[in-house]
């Protein structure tokens, strides 16, 4: 018995990990979701790009210097966010600009297009050899109690709650938040009361573009390889920006936690003790978020909209 | 004179096109050796028609959005194989079970609907369609798991369908069933309450249009179609997969009807064609003449221009390509007095 609830214990903790790179893009979804009621499929993209384009950094620097260290992941990190901002900035200019005023289904179908895009290009540009990603931290871990944390989990979890802290206080406290916030609110209104909408715009792609990037990065280390397939990810944080509720912050980093452990555990100890779990293992994410759908429409923390005729 | 249910349309095109499409086979034949090649991409086309008229009553008549019709097509396609091969049904009865059948599936994933609403509603049509995959290959006594299963060719009233020639036949006749059942379903009365449920859900309720069955309806219908669909696919593709019926599918289903204008049945129709077409016809055409000149990564730059297609024609079509045409015909019938400016 001990051994199962070490064995929770131990993989609740890099489910949490997972679950803040959920968190990072379902807080991609949500960023823009709440700004354009734009559902951006092209997320889990950006952040294959991400982390290939911090890969490529990385290469480059560690041949520079002639070896790796600390000095050349911070380096490569830094370009790679200079990278995501121009990067939301074409973006804007390519999908956000030219169909401000279509209906949102044409700027979804836009965002699908650019996954495409996006993927193919990758992956003519890199090869069809998957690379091998280089962690910062290697494979060091710390030992509490019979619990085997790895350094790169403790990490990821760190800087997730580090760039959480930063969004939250980006929106609460400064001008250009709560002028982001009143966008959401009601765009038109926000223009009369003189804030640039337009510009508010390209900031919410260009945060979205770095909280896509930065979330390949911590995400690629965790990975045995490096390939196009990792942009399917951002398929399984859909469920995570759903079952927050779409369009709530807090609700992203909830429930991209609560899948994240979900989808650990599952795979882990429970499917080791519990035969049956094996078969559903892959779909259990999907199956939590229907039956919490079922009973609250508008996710955890979704607020439930209020419809006027 | 009694005036028709079908006013505002030019009817005497109907039959024209209609043996047009029965034609078209024999005119590929004289015209070039490949032909089966091209008919086969065509009666996928066909298939996906089908599917793609019915997604139509549901996202783009009703307004619920679907991202999960794949996992009808896949019911559709197993259920009918199961019945055909292993219980040993005739195919014709297969034909009317199984839509019945994936129509209560649709019924039963309708139930959410009544809650949930918009992407919320896509999501868990998705979570849908990832349930129903990992669901056919948990069941491998019947399905064959992972590994996918061999059909049986159709037998239709003693008639065996053997190749591609007579599947184009058999498709496209029931691929202009559907058509035609589908715009009376639209111009019914059921169809005017699927569309002001679309356009305010409130309004339509205080007009005594019942939500709860409508909305269920829809789902009923659609999933009927989809079922169809995938009689035809099992039994002219003659092997199916999970592979065949991945979530990318559902999703290209939705850009199938977008591309073709939401809430437009011929739009349906052309934007199916055209981005099947698209994939399997001209960009490899194209891509041949490229390789003259460079050397290219065959696959991923097809998808590469397939997705380029897609974006630019979204950003300067948006209304789709059933809106291009209207727009065409709008100019050409006040043709000499044009404003200026209107048609760009």
């Amino acid at each position: 018995m001990t051994e199962l609830i070490t064995g929770l214990l131990q993989e609740s903790i890099s489910g949490i990990a997972l679950g803040c790179i959920y968190a990072l893009i379902a807080l991609g979804f949500t960023l823009i979701y709440k700004a354009t009621e734009v559902v951006n499929f092209a997320q889990g993209e950006i952040m294959m790009v991400g982390a290939y384009i911090n890969f490529f950094f990385v290469t480059q620097f560690a041949g520079m210097t002639g070896g790796l260290n600390g000095w050349v992941f911070l380096a490569a990190l830094f370009c790679s966010i200079i990278f995501a901002v121009l990067f939301g900035i074409i973006l804007d200019y390519i999908i956000n600009r030219p169909l401000k005023d279509e209906p949102v289904f044409s700027i979804i179908m836009a965002t699908i297009s650019l996954a495409i895009i996006l993927r193919s290009l990758t992956a003519m540009i890199a090869g069809p050899i998957s690379l091998i990603p280089v962690s910062p931290f290697g494979d060091s871990t710390i030992k509490m109690g019979g619990i085997v944390i790895s350094i790169l989990d403790l990490a990821i979890i760190i800087s997730a709650i580090i760039l959480m802290a930063l969004f939250f206080f980006f929106f609460n406290k400064t001008r250009w938040g709560i002028a982001m916030k009143a966008t959401s609110e009601d765009s038109e209104a926000a223009q009369l009361m003189g804030i640039p909408v337009k510009q508010v715009y390209r900031m919410v792609w260009v945060f979205a573009a770095i909280v896509g990037v930065i979330s390949g990065v911590l995400l690629a280390p965790r990975m045995a390889l490096l390939d196009t397939t990792m942009s399917y990810l951002g398929l399984k944080a859909f469920p995570a920006a759903i079952l927050g509720g779409f369009g709530s912050i807090p609700g992203a980093v909830v429930g991209g936690i609560i899948l994240g452990i979900i989808e650990t555990v599952s795979m882990g100890t429970l499917s080791f003790h519990f035969e049956w779990i094996k078969e559903i293992n892959d779909i259990i994410i999907w199956i939590v978020l229907i039956a919490v759908l079922m009973f609250r429409p508008d996710g955890l923390m979704g607020e439930a909209k209020v419809k006027r005729v | 004179m009694i005036k028709g249910r079908y006013d505002d349309e030019n009817l005497k095109w109907i039959p024209v096109l209609i043996i047009a499409v029965y034609l078209f086979p024999f005119l590929l034949k004289s015209a070039t050796f490949s032909y089966k090649y091209y008919l086969y991409i065509f009666n996928i086309a066909g298939v996906y028609i089908i599917l793609t008229v019915g997604l139509d009553i549901l996202s783009g008549f009703t307004g619920l959005m679907s991202l999960g019709h794949a996992a009808f097509l896949a019911i559709g396609a197993y259920t009918s194989a199961i019945l055909v091969d292993q219980i040993g049904l005739p195919f014709e009865l297969s034909l009317i079970i199984t839509p019945i059948i994936v129509g209560i599936c649709g019924f039963v994933i309708g139930f959410p609907a009544l809650r949930i609403e918009g992407m919320y509603l896509g999501l868990t049509t998705m979570g849908f369609g990832f349930i129903v995959k990992r669901l056919i290959i948990a069941f491998r006594e019947w399905t064959g798991g992972a590994g996918g299963l061999h059909v049986s060719k159709a037998t239709f009233f003693g008639y065996t369908i053997r190749n591609d020639w007579d599947n184009y036949f058999m498709i496209y006749t029931f691929a202009i069933l559907a058509i035609i059942i589908a715009r009376r379903i639209v111009k019914s009365k059921l169809g005017r309450a699927f569309m002001a449920i679309r356009d305010s859900e409130q309004a339509a309720q205080a007009s005594g249009i019942n939500l709860a069955k409508y909305k269920m309806m829809s789902f009923f219908i659609s999933g009927m179609f989809a079922g169809f669909a995938g009689v035809l696919f099992a039994h002219t593709n003659h092997f199916i997969s999970t592979d065949h019926f991945d979530i990318l599918l559902s999703i290209f289903f939705i850009v199938m009807v977008l591309v073709g204008g939401v809430g437009s049945i011929y739009g349906a129709v052309l934007g199916t064609l055209f981005i099947v077409l698209m994939e399997n016809m001209f960009i490899p055409l194209f891509e041949d003449g490229m390789s003259q000149f460079v050397h290219l990564e065959a696959g991923e730059f097809q998808v590469f221009i397939f997705g380029l297609i897609m974006l630019l024609f979204i950003i300067f079509q948006p209304q789709g390509l059933y809106g291009m045409w209207l727009k065409m015909r709008i100019y050409w019938k006040i043709f000499p007095f044009n404003p200026k400016k209107r048609f760009t």
